[in-house]
């Protein structure tokens, strides 16, 4: 954490706090879904859940952003109170390691949009695993589980990797991140 | 209040290992009982307001129906599959109706559990308990926490750029094509704005000498007393009540490894 700028840290924060809220507002969107579909309904929409992390790895691109962000909007999500509770911080830690654990592979010098959608297979995998024990899918069918895990696959892949990516250059297009990794790069050119 | 007073990083501990040991239950008794005690406890040792706490609660009674039927519907063959129950004429393996019960009032102990965190806790202490306790580096709590004080602006924020956008000519839509539209239209400015604010506030705070360092002093002091081991102990007796009392009635099913 020493190479990091305090100003990266609170734009990592004010990033985070606003996708708590939108993960909160997804929730309902995902109780509707888990009612129609069960628990596969879920799965669908869980890259929205991971997207923090990709945005911030992509913009601050500093070892530990996808983790560190993904855990403060879990915090954030529990501070506000309409959530699942303390255990929901351990389970941003999970999703943000999985992603973090890519870019880690990459040595964080990486992040073309295949990286970015690996990450958020990376975040598919991890929470996958957390869920089946916590979640008790060991009393769902195991073809049904497999079912579940391909389509969350590609949902962190496309919702998570896909459309954080194309946020994060559209926030870049403003110029706000004219001082972070991002809108380094943009000025320069080498993103259209 | 004896909840309220409890080290918020402990409360925390405490109710995330619970939480842990009721994953390894597969039995509805045993998240029953600990989620008729959680409830007892919060109305004994907290001061709540309850209407607020049944409405926060509200939305798990549905999720936990969603997990029960979903459970019971897609289960896995179970053992004995002569054995079964019925429900609107519709018959099922007694064994997955147990399971799914287990699993949908699991989801309510947790619910119960978290709340009484949730409504017992105040969120600057947490996180100043967590620097404290948990030696967390301030610079990423005291961050947390001036992102936290953006959470009211944001609203304000959305209602600027919607009278910005409408000003300019752009008007409100009702139908649900047009409201996807119009967020993303809000994404990017409301997203902007945040970075921007959170720019100001590191300058202003590092301006007024705030490094980040771990020496510095706190005005609120957070300890570990008896009070929070008698919580951790008080919470661990009434698990192993409940698992106690399911397996007396011979319903107890603990997780068994399989995958």
């Amino acid at each position: 954490m020493t190479n990091w700028r305090f100003k990266e840290i609170v734009v990592l924060s004010a990033l985070s706090v606003v996708f708590a809220v939108v993960y909160l507002a997804f929730l309902p969107v995902g109780k509707l879904l888990f009612g129609i579909l069960g628990p596969i309904g879920y799965d669908l929409i869980f890259g929205i859940w991971f997207i923090v992390s990709i945005i911030a790895a992509y913009i601050i691109r500093k070892p530990g952003a996808a983790f560190l962000s993904e855990t403060i909007a879990a915090t954030i999500e529990v501070l506000i109170g309409n959530a699942v509770g303390p255990m929901l911080i351990i389970s941003g830690m999970i999703q943000g390691a999985g992603a973090e654990a890519v870019f880690a592979a990459t040595r964080w010098k990486n992040y073309s949009i295949w990286v970015l959608m690996l990450a958020g297979v990376g975040s598919s995998i991890t929470s996958f695993i957390y869920g089946y024990f916590m979640g008790g899918f060991a009393a769902l069918d195991t073809g049904y589980v497999i079912a579940m895990f391909v389509v969350r696959v590609i949902s962190g892949a496309l919702i998570a990797g896909l459309l954080g990516k194309a946020i994060s250059d559209g926030l870049a297009k403003t110029g706000v991140l004219s001082s972070y990794a991002l809108g380094k790069e943009v000025r320069k050119g080498k993103v259209a | 209040m004896f909840l309220h007073q409890l080290n918020p990083t402990m409360k925390a501990f405490t109710i995330v290992i619970i939480v842990i040991l009721l994953a390894l239950i597969f039995d509805p008794i045993t998240p029953s009982i600990l989620f008729l005690t959680t409830i007892i406890l919060m109305f004994v040792g907290g001061k709540v307001n309850w209407k607020r706490y049944f409405l926060y609660l509200l939305p798990f009674l549905l999720f936990a129906f969603g997990m029960f039927w979903t459970t019971l519907i897609f289960a896995k063959q179970p053992d004995l599959p002569g054995q079964t129950i019925t429900i609107l004429t519709f018959d099922f393996p007694r064994e997955s109706f147990i399971v799914a019960l287990a699993l949908a009032v699991r989801v309510l102990s947790v619910a119960a559990l978290s709340l009484l965190f949730i409504f017992t806790t105040n969120i600057v202490h947490f996180i100043l308990s967590l620097i404290q306790q948990l030696k967390l580096s301030p610079k990423i709590a005291y961050g947390v926490l001036a992102g936290y004080r953006f959470l009211p602006m944001m609203k304000d924020e959305l209602k600027v750029i919607r009278e910005a956008h409408r000003i300019r000519g752009v008007n409100q839509v009702s139908t649900i094509r047009g409201k996807w539209s119009q967020y993303k239209r809000y994404a990017i400015p409301l997203l902007a704005s945040a970075i921007r604010k959170a720019e100001r506030t590191a300058i202003a705070m590092e301006s007024k000498g705030f490094t980040g360092d771990r020496s510095r002093t706190f005005l609120k002091q957070f300890t570990v007393s008896g009070k929070d081991w008698l919580f951790l102990v008080i919470m661990l007796t009434l698990y192993a009540v409940a698992v106690y009392t399911s397996y007396s009635l011979g319903f107890l099913k603990l997780y068994d490894g399989e995958l």
